[in-house]
């Protein structure tokens, strides 16, 4: 009697599933910590806008708050409920594997946004919508060595890295993406060191500063965003030292402007909410049998300060 | 006469010895880059320590007095954003005193639950680290805080300028510190601090109102993470939401270190101060030293547990310990 109770409560609970799905998809995403930074933040209010727009598409929002085992528990939860598809931008790239091979067994495609998870949880994913960051860092590469042919200094400038916080997959791609490019397109440049700045603007410019100490001749600073990017040119500023190229990635608003102003020279340009429709676009197509590539990259354009006035001010 | 000098000198070095490991930092920096000790970047490290300084200032009293505070790292950004928002809402001279306003009545709200409820520090304050930083996104939305116009205001003063050729956030922390010093060995509330942290039920039996003295330690502290946070604020004109996350374990590592006791009673505001001086030393230092920084953190580990090792070595004489 129990049994039977219980079964009819799952059956139709499937079946009502099964019927929803025809007219209209049910797209769960369980995020990394929104609210801890602008771009997150906007991000979901970007994907939230979208999938209003699409009388087709419900969306199931939640945030993990930057914590691996509520991101779990999330995965379960939206795999309990049954929804079509799963979007998640990892915590962490390999402690969630566990739970993205459970929505795939359960026949529920994952698309992984932002970030990608470790290589070994691929074969349990759909796809990966998102930006590249090897890509990013280099272009950051050509934007650096392009100013400087413009200057006539790339046969002797050195330049210094600020980069992401270490272990983070984006902070190792844009480094790699930039280590790789530089000397492909200006040989004679020299890196002359690379210290972390953890994302963070106050660490950048104290590492920025003991740089300054150490060096007397610096051409160029390569930071992995441009919150660090301000940082390191706050501390360039306080020295008194002039003249040298800032090229950054992930466009923040206070880079935009230090653009504006002549103190920072270029960027990448990644918007949140280009990410953020995205990843919703690929989940639909994936939802709608259309053949995707694993990788789908958004673009992420070069900007300095001759194109700027073709992109907006980021919201963030 | 050799004896007795012998005994002065044992005494001194027993007294001082974080400062004489302090020393013997500074001289091996110094060797391996002479950089190191140019006074540009000696000031730009102690610059760049204020901000933690202040802010073990103040949690050297909460420690001496038998507690913990954990809320430091989320209240700082809490200031920071307040009056950066403010800043351009209701001007520079009201955002101040306001974002003051604030953050003492978070760590009145603090003192209260630890000093009158009696609950325990840990669980408050680290609860507390989490509800500030809840507080501080609501206030924010999560977006990252920018004062728009940053020629046009005089609010750069507290971060970026100097006076007689000192920066302003060093001057800030030398006379909090130099304050706070008399506070703490020169006035009665000092000594309560003492008291009720080297035994409390003494304290209470002496007369000492134990619930009010804790109270006023978590108000101060309160107080100096404002202060770090105008600084922080005024120093880079605009702020992230976790721009203080982790400092709070960065702050008790250098009171410490500075040889305040984890079980109260004891340390000094001049120790403290010597701690956050290594702290931040060992950081450029390993910077200028070019160590590949993975192996950074490995590093500063190591020198941190030498100081301890070398004070702990001096105030008993020997480098080990007789009892085995």
């Amino acid at each position: 009697m129990k049994f039977t109770m219980k079964c009819a409560l799952a059956c139709t609970t499937a079946m009502l599933g099964t019927a929803a799905a025809a007219e209209t998809m049910t797209i769960g995403i369980t995020q990394n910590n929104v609210g801890v930074d602008s771009y997150q933040t906007t991000y979901e209010q970007a994907f939230i806008a979208a999938a209003e727009a699409n009388p087709n598409v419900e969306v199931v929002v939640l945030d993990a708050g930057g914590d691996v085992a509520r991101q779990i528990a999330q995965m379960e939860d939206l795999i309990q409920q049954e929804v079509d598809a799963i979007i998640i931008w990892p915590t962490n790239g390999e402690a969630v594997i566990p739970a993205v091979r459970k929505a795939a067994q359960a026949d529920i495609p994952v698309i992984v946004t932002n970030s990608n998870i470790a290589e070994q949880g691929f074969e349990f994913v759909a796809s990966f919508s998102g930006p590249d960051n090897i890509t990013q860092g280099s272009r950051s590469a050509e934007i650096m060595c392009d100013k400087f042919k413009d200057m006539g200094i790339e046969s002797e400038a050195r330049v210094v890295q600020i980069s992401g916080q270490p272990g983070y997959t984006t902070a190792i791609e844009r480094a790699k993406g930039f280590e790789d490019r530089l000397p492909e397109v200006c040989p004679d440049v020299t890196l002359v060191e690379t210290q972390p700045g953890d994302w963070n603007r106050e660490k950048s410019q104290q590492v920025m500063e003991a740089f300054l100490v150490k060096y007397d001749d610096i051409d160029g600073v390569y930071a992995g965003d441009d919150n660090m990017g301000v940082g390191a040119l706050n501390a360039a500023k306080a020295a008194g030292r002039d003249g040298i190229i800032f090229v950054g990635a992930t466009n923040f608003a206070v880079g935009y402007e230090a653009m504006a102003a002549g103190d920072y020279w270029g960027s990448i340009y990644q918007s949140p909410v280009d990410d953020a429709e995205a990843a919703l676009k690929t989940a639909i197509d994936t939802l709608n049998g259309v053949d995707l590539p694993f990788l789908n990259y958004f673009d992420t354009p070069k900007i300095t300060q001759d194109n700027m006035g073709e992109f907006t001010k980021p919201v963030f | 006469m050799t004896a007795l000098s012998r005994q002065k000198i044992g005494g001194v070095l027993a007294r001082q010895g974080i400062l004489i490991a302090f020393v013997v930092f500074m001289v091996g920096f110094a060797m391996a880059n002479q950089r190191f000790i140019a006074v540009d970047n000696v000031f730009g490290v102690i610059r760049s320590s204020a901000i933690l300084g202040v802010m073990a200032l103040g949690v050297t009293f909460v420690v001496i007095g038998g507690n913990l505070d954990l809320s430091v790292g989320s209240m700082m950004s809490f200031s920071t954003i307040v009056v950066l928002d403010l800043h351009d809402k209701v001007g520079p001279a009201l955002a101040i005193p306001l974002m003051f306003a604030m953050t003492l009545a978070l760590g009145a709200f603090i003192g209260f639950l630890v000093g009158y409820l009696k609950l325990n520090s840990l669980i408050v304050t680290l609860g507390m680290l989490s509800a500030i930083h809840g507080l501080t996104l609501t206030w924010s939305g999560g977006k990252n805080m920018d004062i728009a116009d940053k020629e046009g205001t005089w609010f750069a003063i507290f971060g970026q300028s100097s006076a007689l050729g000192i920066p302003m956030p060093i001057l800030i922390f030398a006379l909090l510190a130099v304050v706070l010093s008399v506070l703490l060995s020169k006035t009665p509330f000092g000594r309560k601090v003492y008291a009720v942290g080297g035994n409390g039920t003494a304290a209470t039996f002496s007369g000492i109102p134990r619930a009010r003295v804790v109270f006023m330690t978590y108000v101060l502290s309160a107080f100096c993470v404002a202060t770090a946070g105008l600084m922080q604020a005024s120093r880079s004109m605009g702020s992230q939401n976790t721009v203080g996350q982790g400092l709070e374990l960065e702050v008790l590592a250098a009171v410490i270190l500075g040889g305040a006791s984890l079980l109260g009673g004891s340390g000094t505001v001049f120790k403290t101060v010597i701690g956050v001086l290594i702290l931040g030393f060992i950081q450029n230092g390993l910077l200028l030293v070019g160590l590949e920084f993975y192996v950074q953190y490995v590093v500063t580990w190591v020198i941190i547990i030498l100081a301890v090792w070398l004070d702990i070595a001096a105030k008993r004489g020997r480098l080990w310990s007789p009892i085995a």
